[in-house]
C-alpha cells in the first residue's frame, strides 16, 4: 500500500521539477544584476600550482545553560592558512579563540531586550571579539525574530559568534596575510543584522588596504530560477547539457549596497564533485580584478578542494569547521562548571526555575530513553 | 640530543591507555615507551596493539576507498593524510621509574596529553647484572634491539623454575644454550641437561664444548662419546623400582614381582628380572615373562642366545656404568653443566636416566637440609623437553607423580629445580604452572598456548596475546618474579654469541713425562 | 699362537709388616712363575709394579732377582709408571731397572704441533704393538690423553697393545665415583687389548671401538682396602692373552699366596665394654689358623670410648688363634659420648680426601690451584710425599733434600715443567 504512495510521490516530484527550460537566476531584490546562462559564461579552472596563500574562517557556538530569558554559550572562531594542499603556521594570532558568552533578557522602553556580555578565556582574546555594547538587540528586531513572535534568545545570542567571525577575518588580514592572498569566510558576504554591518565593513575595509582578496562560500543556498528551480541544480544540468568538464566557475550576478558588496558565482571546484557551491567576492575587489587574477584566486581555491573526503569542497573549511564545531557531547564539560559556581553561590534554585519555565522537551527526551 | 617524540595519550583507562602515534612514529606492538613524569621520573609503557584512527568516518572512508581503487578518483587524495589518518596504540603502563631511581609498580595513569618517547639505554639503566647472572639477551623495543643486556639472578631463576614456552622453530634450544653458556663457569648453578636431539654439546659445529671453562667444567655424556667425553653408560644396579615411579606404568602384580625381586637380590633385581631367576610361586611366569618384556621395550635389556647380558641401545649395563650415577652427581653437586645425549633413546629410557639422577640429587638435597648443610650447595636444575611428557595433567593422573613433578611442586625448597621446556602448555595443571615462576615466553600460534601462558605469567599479559603471537624467532618475552617488568627480548643467535664470548684457548708446549 | 701376561698394581714395598711384606713378594714371585711356566712370550705390568717410585731396597733387591730370572728365560718385561712409581724426571726405580735392561718402560712421546704422538715399540717376536701412557700423579695423565693423537696410532697396522695406569670413567666401581678417572673415548680406537692397571679391582669389559679393556686388579693389595676385598672373596691374581692376529683368550689366572678370614662386627646398641667382651667372645671362636683375618668393627657405641676397644687386645687374641696376620678396620667406629668428626670412607686415601675436602675451605688462599678440590687434591699429594720415610743409607741431608725436592715437584714448583 505504502509502495503505491510513494510512487506517488516520486510522480508527483517528477512532474513538478521541469529542467526543459532552466530560467534564469532569481533574486526578486532590483538590487542584483544578474547575467544570464549562455554556454560561454562557464570559465574552466585551470589546474595549477598556487602562488597565493589562502586562509579559511569559521566559528561554531552551542548554548551551555539556559532559560526563555537567558542563555550561556561557548563560542568559538578558528582560522588556517593554505598554500593549495600545504598548510601554513600562523605568524602570531592564535588559530582558534574561544569566549563564553551570557546573553539576559531586561525589560525596558516598554520592551524586552536581549542584551549580550562576552566572557574572553584569556584577557588577550578582549581585542579580537565584538564589543558587547554591538550585541544589544530588541526582542522584536525584525533582523532576529521568526515571523511575528518574539525572537528566541538562543538565536539572539548566536550573533556573537557571527560578529566575532567578521572581526577575527579582519585580524587574520591584518597580521597573517599579504597583498594577493585571498581570505575566505564560511557564507555569503552579506549582512542581515543589526550592528553585522560594522564589523563587516571592518573586514572589507582591512581586505582593501592590504591588498587581501575577500571571498565567501557558501555551504546551503536557497536561490531559485525563474523557472521556479534551485538555482544550483540549474546551473548543474546547464553544465551537463553544454558538456562541461573539469572543475568551472559562472557568474551569476552583481550587487552593490550596503549590506551586500559582491559578485556571485556558483563554483564547481572538482571535476568529481557532486556539490556546486554559492562563491562571492567583495565587490569593490572583484570589479578591478583582472581575468587573470581571477583565475589565480579560484584556481588556488580548487587546488585546495582535493580532499579525498569532500571533492569540491575547500579542505581549510572542513578543517575549520572540524575544529570550530563546538559538539554536543563537550556542552557537559563546560555545563557542570557553571552549574557548579551557580550552586556556590546558593542561587541554584532561583535560576533552574527559570530554566523548567522554558522547554520541557528535554525531560520528555528521557523518558523515551 | 632529545629524543624523538611517538606520539601522545589522548584518552584510555589504566591497561589500555590509548596513544596516537606521531605520522612516522613507527610504534610497533611490544614497543617499549616513555612518558615523562613533571618530578623527574618516567613511566614505561608497551604498546600491545595497535587500530587505525581517522577523522573521516568509517563508512566514508570505504566509500572513497571504493571509489580510488574503481579509478574514480583521479586528483583527489587525503589532504593532510597525517593529521586525519592515524595509527592509535593501545598501551599499558610497565613501570613506574622514580627520580630516585626506585621503581614501582604503577598505580596512577600518566598525564593526561603526555608525549611518549621510544626507550632508550638511558631509561633501563636499572637492569642491572645481579648475582649468579644468567644471561638471556638484550632489550627488545618492538622489533628493534636496545644494547641493554638483561640478566636474571641464577640462584633465584633455577630454584623457583623455568618454563619455556614455544612452538617449532621458535629458538627454544638456541634460547638454552646461550643460558647454559652464559653460566658455564658459574660453579653456583649445576645443571643437568637431558638433550632428546644431541645439540648443546657441539658435536657438529660450535656448542657449549666451545666454552673456555668447558674443560673444568662440562660433562657429555652419550652413547656415541666424542674423544675426551664420557660413554652413557649405567649399570642395572643403579635404578631401584621407585625410579620408575610415574615414567613407566607397572599393573599391580607386577608392583608385587618387582617388590619380591628386590627384596631377594637388592640391587641385582633387575638382571634376576632379565634373567628370569626363579623365585617360587610367589610371581607367576606370566608375569614374570610381561616384566621381561617391558624391560626390553624400555631398557632395551634382554638375554641373548649365549646367555649373555645385552642392551640394545648400550646404554644399561650389568658390568660397566657402576659410578656413573654418582659421578653425574658429584658433578651436579660441584656446580658444572652435564649434558646427557638422549638423541638414540626412547622417551622412557630418557626420563628413566633422568629420573635417576634428578631422584639421587633431590634426596641428598633434602638430605643436606636436614644437616643444616644445604646452603653451601649449588642450586640444581634439570632442563627437560617436552614437559608434558612428566607434567601432563592426565599422566600425573594416570601414572601418578613422578620425581620431575616432586621437583615441581617441592624442589624450591631443597634449591632443586626444573628448566620446562614445552610447545603445549596447557597440558601442565595450574598449580605446576603456579610454581614455575620465570616464564620465558617464546612465539606461539597456538591461542589456547598462549592463553595458558597468560594465565600463569608473573606479569599481568591478558592483554598481550597479540604480542606474543607476533613473537619472531629469537624473540621472547621475559615474565618472571625476578623482573621488574614483563622484559621483551631479543635471544642472540648462539653461533654469533659464542663467537663475541670466545677466549681464546691457550696453547702450551707439552712437556711429556712417561 | 703368542701369550703374554698383563698384571698391574703389584705394589712391592706397599705392605710393612713382616708376613704381609713377605706375601706381597710371595704373590709377585707366583706370578712370575706361572708366566715362566706359561712359557709367555712377554710381560706386560700396567703401572704400579712398585708402591714408591724408591721403594725398600731390601724388597726391591728380592723383586729384582725374580725378575732377573724372568729375562733370563727369554721373557721381556715391558711395564709403564704407574702414580706410585712415577718420577717427574726420570730417577724412579723403574729407570734404574730400564737402563739395566732388566725391563723395559714403553712410553716415549713427544709433542708434535700440540698433539702428544705416542711412540709404538713393537716386541720382536711377537709383532706386538705396544703403546703407553704411564699413570701420573692426581690423575694428571689426563692431560696427555686429551692431546693423545689418537688418529696416527688407529692407523697403525697390526697387533696392538695400548697399555695405561687410569681408572676408566664407565668402569670405575661406585665406591671409588670420586676417584680421577678418564672416559673410554679418549683410549685411541681399534687396540686388540687395552692393558690397564690402578683400579685394584679386577674387570674385564668393552665399549664400541674398544673392545677389551681389562683391569687384573691388585696382584696381593697395598691397601687394607684390597686385604679386605681379598677376604672377602675378590680373587687376585693376572691376565695371560693368546693372540695370533687378534686376541683368542683373555684368562684370569689366580695368585694366591695365602688364606683370608673376614669377620665383622657391628657394635650398635652396645657401650664399649658390652662390645668389647661380646666382640672378643666371638673373635676366639673363630676359625683363624694360618689366615691373614680381616676384623671391620663399625658402627655407633651407645657409650664408652671407641679406644676401650682395644686394637692390640684383638690382635693378640687372633695372632694366639694363629693368624698369619690381622688387619684392623675400625673406621666406621663412633660413640655416642663425643662428638667426632663424621667422614665416610672406607680407607684412608678416602677419608684424608674427604677431611681435606671438607675443610680446605676455611684456608683462606688466593690461587684457583689452592682451592676446592684441586687443593684438596695437591694437599693429599704433599701428604704422601711428606710421609715417605728415610731410607736405608740415606743421610739425613739428602733426605731432607730429596723431600723437599719432591715436595716441590709436587707443588709444580720444581725442575719439572
Amino acid at each position: 500500500m505504502s509502495a503505491e504512495v510513494f510512487k506517488r510521490i516520486a510522480e508527483f516530484l517528477d512532474s513538478k521539477i521541469g529542467e526543459e527550460d532552466v530560467g534564469q537566476p532569481y533574486f526578486g531584490n532590483p538590487g542584483y544584476e544578474t547575467l544570464p546562462f549562455p554556454p560561454a559564461s562557464f570559465v574552466l579552472i585551470k589546474d595549477a600550482e598556487p602562488k597565493i596563500r589562502t586562509a579559511f574562517v569559521d566559528g561554531g557556538n552551542q548554548e551551555i545553560l539556559g532559560a526563555p530569558n537567558f542563555s550561556a554559550q561557548i563560542n568559538r572562531i578558528y582560522f588556517n592558512i593554505f598554500k593549495g594542499r600545504d598548510r601554513i603556521l600562523p605568524k602570531s594570532l592564535p588559530r582558534r579563540i574561544e569566549f563564553y558568552s551570557a546573553t539576559m533578557s531586561d525589560f525596558r522602553n516598554d520592551e524586552i531586550f536581549y542584551d549580550t556580555r562576552l566572557f574572553p578565556l584569556r584577557v588577550e582574546l578582549e581585542g579580537l571579539i565584538p564589543e558587547d555594547r554591538h550585541l544589544s538587540f530588541s526582542s522584536v528586531d525584525r533582523t532576529v525574530t521568526l515571523g511575528t513572535q518574539r525572537a528566541d534568545i538562543r538565536h539572539v545570542a548566536s550573533v556573537a559568534r557571527r560578529f566575532a567571525e567578521w572581526e577575527f577575518a579582519k585580524h587574520v588580514i591584518e597580521n597573517e596575510l599579504e597583498n594577493g592572498d585571498l581570505i575566505v569566510h564560511d557564507g555569503s558576504l552579506q549582512t542581515s543584522l543589526t550592528n553585522e554591518q560594522t564589523y563587516m565593513a571592518r573586514a572589507l575595509e582591512a581586505a582593501m588596504e592590504k591588498g587581501v582578496i575577500f571571498a565567501g562560500i557558501s555551504k546551503t543556498s536557497t536561490l531559485f530560477t525563474t523557472t521556479g528551480l534551485s538555482l544550483l541544480g540549474a546551473v548543474q544540468k546547464l553544465a551537463e547539457d553544454y558538456k562541461v568538464n573539469g572543475p568551472w566557475c559562472i557568474p551569476i550576478a552583481r550587487v552593490a549596497n550596503v549590506q551586500h558588496n559582491a559578485f556571485i558565482y556558483v563554483v564547481k571546484l572538482h571535476e568529481s564533485a557532486n556539490y556546486v557551491f554559492r562563491y562571492e567576492i567583495y565587490g569593490e575587489q572583484a570589479r578591478r580584478m583582472s581575468e587573470e587574477d581571477f583565475c589565480c584566486v579560484t584556481s588556488a581555491l580548487a587546488n585546495n578542494s582535493k580532499d579525498l573526503s569532500f571533492p569540491g569542497y575547500p579542505y581549510g573549511l572542513i578543517d575549520a569547521d572540524s575544529f570550530a564545531r563546538v559538539n554536543g557531547d563537550e556542552i557537559d564539560t563546560y555545563r557542570v562548571p557553571l552549574m557548579s559556581e551557580i550552586s556556590k553561590l546558593g542561587k541554584w534554585k532561583k535560576i533552574s526555575r527559570h530554566i523548567c519555565s522554558g522547554d520541557a522537551h528535554s525531560v520528555l527526551d528521557v523518558l523515551k530513553g | 640530543m632529545a629524543l624523538e617524540i611517538s606520539g601522545q595519550i589522548i584518552a584510555g583507562k589504566t591497561g589500555q591507555i590509548l596513544a596516537r602515534e606521531k605520522a612516522g612514529g613507527e610504534i610497533e606492538i611490544g614497543d617499549l615507551l616513555v612518558a615523562e613524569e613533571d618530578d623527574g621520573g618516567y613511566v614505561i609503557l608497551q604498546a600491545y596493539e595497535l587500530v587505525y584512527g581517522s577523522q573521516v568516518p568509517q563508512l566514508v572512508r570505504e566509500l572513497l576507498a571504493g571509489m580510488k581503487l574503481e579509478g574514480m578518483g583521479t586528483n583527489l587524495d587525503f589532504l593532510e593524510p597525517q593529521l586525519r589518518n592515524y595509527v592509535i596504540a593501545q598501551i599499558k603502563a610497565l613501570l613506574r621509574v622514580c627520580k630516585n631511581n626506585e621503581l614501582k609498580i604503577p598505580k596512577t595513569l600518566p598525564k593526561f596529553f603526555s608525549t611518549i618517547r621510544h626507550v632508550a639505554e638511558k631509561d633501563l639503566l636499572f637492569l642491572t647484572k645481579p648475582g649468579s647472572p644468567v644471561y638471556l639477551g638484550k632489550v627488545r623495543s618492538g622489533s628493534k634491539v636496545l644494547d641493554v643486556d638483561v640478566y636474571v639472578n641464577g640462584k633465584d631463576m633455577l630454584t623457583h623454575h623455568v618454563l619455556i614456552p614455544a612452538t617449532t622453530g621458535r629458538g627454544k634450544s638456541n634460547l638454552v644454550k646461550v643460558m647454559l653458556w652464559s653460566v658455564l663457569a658459574q660453579d653456583c648453578l649445576g645443571i643437568l641437561v637431558l638433550d632428546p636431539h644431541d645439540e648443546y654439546y657441539g658435536r657438529h659445529g660450535k656448542g657449549l664444548k666451545d666454552h673456555s671453562a668447558a674443560k673444568q667444567s662440562l660433562l657429555y655424556y652419550s652413547t656415541n662419546p666424542v674423544a675426551g667425553t664420557n660413554t652413557l653408560v649405567i649399570n642395572l644396579r643403579s635404578i631401584l623400582p621407585s625410579h620408575f615411579q610415574g615414567i613407566v606404568e607397572f599393573t599391580d602384580p607386577q608392583h608385587d614381582a618387582i617388590s619380591l625381586y628386590y627384596n631377594r637380590f637388592r640391587d641385582q633385581w633387575i638382571e634376576n628380572i632379565v634373567r628370569g631367576t626363579d623365585i617360587g610361586d610367589a610371581v607367576a611366569p606370566r608375569t614374570l615373562e610381561v616384566l621381561k618384556r617391558k624391560f626390553d621395550n624400555v631398557l632395551g635389556v634382554f638375554i641373548d642366545d649365549g646367555g649373555d647380558f645385552q642392551c640394545r641401545s648400550g646404554v644399561f649395563s650389568d658390568t660397566a656404568g657402576l659410578a656413573t650415577t654418582r659421578e653425574i652427581a658429584k658433578a651436579l653437586e660441584d656446580g658444572k653443566k652435564v649434558v646427557i645425549d638422549t638423541s638414540r633413546l626412547l622417551d622412557e629410557a630418557e626420563l628413566l636416566i633422568g629420573s635417576i639422577i634428578s631422584g639421587g640429587i633431590f634426596h641428598r638435597y633434602q638430605a643436606y637440609k636436614s644437616e643444616g648443610t644445604l646452603e653451601e650447595k649449588p642450586v640444581v636444575s634439570v632442563v627437560i623437553e617436552e614437559a608434558p611428557r612428566v607434567l601432563g595433567a592426565d599422566v600425573l593422573a594416570a601414572r601418578g607423580d613422578n620425581i620431575y613433578s616432586t621437583i615441581a611442586r617441592e624442589g624450591r625448597k631443597f634449591k632443586v629445580g626444573l628448566i620446562a621446556i614445552t610447545q603445549l602448555v596447557s597440558l601442565i595443571p595450574r598449580a605446576i604452572l603456579a610454581n614455575m615462576n620465570t616464564k620465558i615466553i617464546l612465539g606461539n600460534e597456538l591461542a589456547a598456548e598462549r592463553q595458558a601462558v597468560m594465565e600463569s605469567a608473573a606479569q599481568d599479559l591478558s592483554s598481550d596475546d597479540r604480542t606474543i603471537a607476533s613473537l619472531d624467532k629469537g624473540e621472547a618475552i621475559v615474565s618472571s618474579n625476578f623482573t621488574r617488568f614483563a622484559v621483551p627480548i631479543q635471544i642472540p643467535l648462539f653461533e654469533k654469541y659464542v663467537e663475541e664470548n670466545l677466549q681464546p684457548k691457550e696453547k702450551n708446549k707439552t712437556v711429556f713425562v712417561g | 699362537m703368542f701369550k703374554f701376561a698383563h698384571l698391574a698394581d703389584c705394589h712391592i714395598g706397599a705392605n710393612r709388616g713382616p708376613v704381609l711384606e713377605k706375601l706381597e713378594l710371595a704373590a709377585f714371585n707366583k706370578a712370575m712363575d706361572i708366566c715362566m711356566q706359561e712359557t709367555v712370550d712377554f710381560v706386560l705390568i700396567s703401572g704400579d709394579l712398585f708402591h714408591a717410585n724408591l721403594p725398600d731396597m731390601y724388597v726391591a733387591n728380592e723383586a729384582v732377582k725374580k725378575m732377573k730370572e724372568v729375562k733370563d728365560a727369554g721373557i721381556p718385561v715391558y711395564v709403564i709408571y704407574g702414580s706410585h712409581d712415577y718420577s717427574p724426571n726420570g730417577t724412579s726405580i723403574i729407570d734404574i731397572l730400564d737402563s739395566t735392561g732388566l725391563i723395559k718402560k714403553v712410553v716415549k712421546g713427544e709433542d708434535v704441533d700440540g698433539k702428544l704422538r705416542l711412540g709404538v715399540f713393537t716386541d720382536a717376536k711377537t709383532g706386538a704393538k705396544l703403546v703407553g701412557i704411564s699413570g701420573r700423579k692426581a690423575g694428571l695423565e689426563r692431560n696427555y690423553f686429551e692431546i693423545l693423537d689418537r688418529e696416527c696410532l688407529e692407523k697403525e697396522q697390526g697387533f696392538k697393545i695400548f697399555a695405561f695406569h687410569s681408572a676408566i670413567s664407565e668402569l670405575k666401581p661406585e665406591f671409588l665415583a670420586q676417584m680421577d678417572s678418564i672416559p673410554v673415548s679418549l683410549l685411541p680406537k681399534g687396540f686388540d687389548y687395552y692393558a690397564s692397571g690402578h683400579v685394584h679391582k679386577r674387570t674385564e669389559s668393552g665399549f664400541a671401538g674398544h673392545e677389551r679393556v681389562v683391569f687384573p686388579g691388585a696382584l696381593f693389595g697395598g691397601y687394607s682396602r684390597d686385604l679386605e676385598d681379598s677376604a672377602k672373596g675378590e680373587k687376585r691374581g693376572f691376565y695371560i692373552v693368546s693372540f695370533d692376529e687378534k686376541v683368542e683368550e683373555v684368562k684370569f689366572m689366580e695368585v694366591s699366596v695365602c688364606d683370608f678370614g673376614y669377620f665383622e662386627y657391628d657394635v650398635s646398641d652396645r657401650n664399649s665394654m658390652q662390645a668389647k667382651k661380646d666382640l672378643m667372645e666371638k673373635l676366639s671362636k673363630i676359625e683363624a689358623e694360618n689366615k691373614i683375618t680381616v676384623v671391620k668393627i663399625k658402627g655407633e657405641l651407645s657409650g664408652g670410648k671407641t679406644s676401650d676397644i682395644s686394637s692390640g687386645e684383638i690382635r693378640d687374641l687372633m695372632k694366639e688363634n694363629g693368624a698369619l696376620d690381622v688387619i684392623i678396620n675400625r673406621y666406621g667406629l663412633t660413640s655416642k659420648d663425643y662428638v667426632s668428626v663424621k667422614v665416610v670412607g672406607e680407607d684412608v686415601p678416602a677419608i684424608e680426601n674427604r677431611l681435606l675436602r671438607e675443610n680446605i675451605g676455611a684456608v683462606k688462599v688466593s690461587l684457583e690451584e689452592l682451592k676446592a678440590d684441586k687443593g684438596a687434591k695437591l694437599a693429599q699429594e704433599l701428604l704422601k710425599v711428606l710421609r715417605q720415610e728415610q731410607k736405608l743409607n740415606e743421610t739425613k741431608k739428602d733426605y731432607v733434600e730429596r723431600i723437599q725436592k719432591h715436595a716441590l715437584n709436587t707443588l709444580g714448583l720444581g725442575d719439572e715443567g
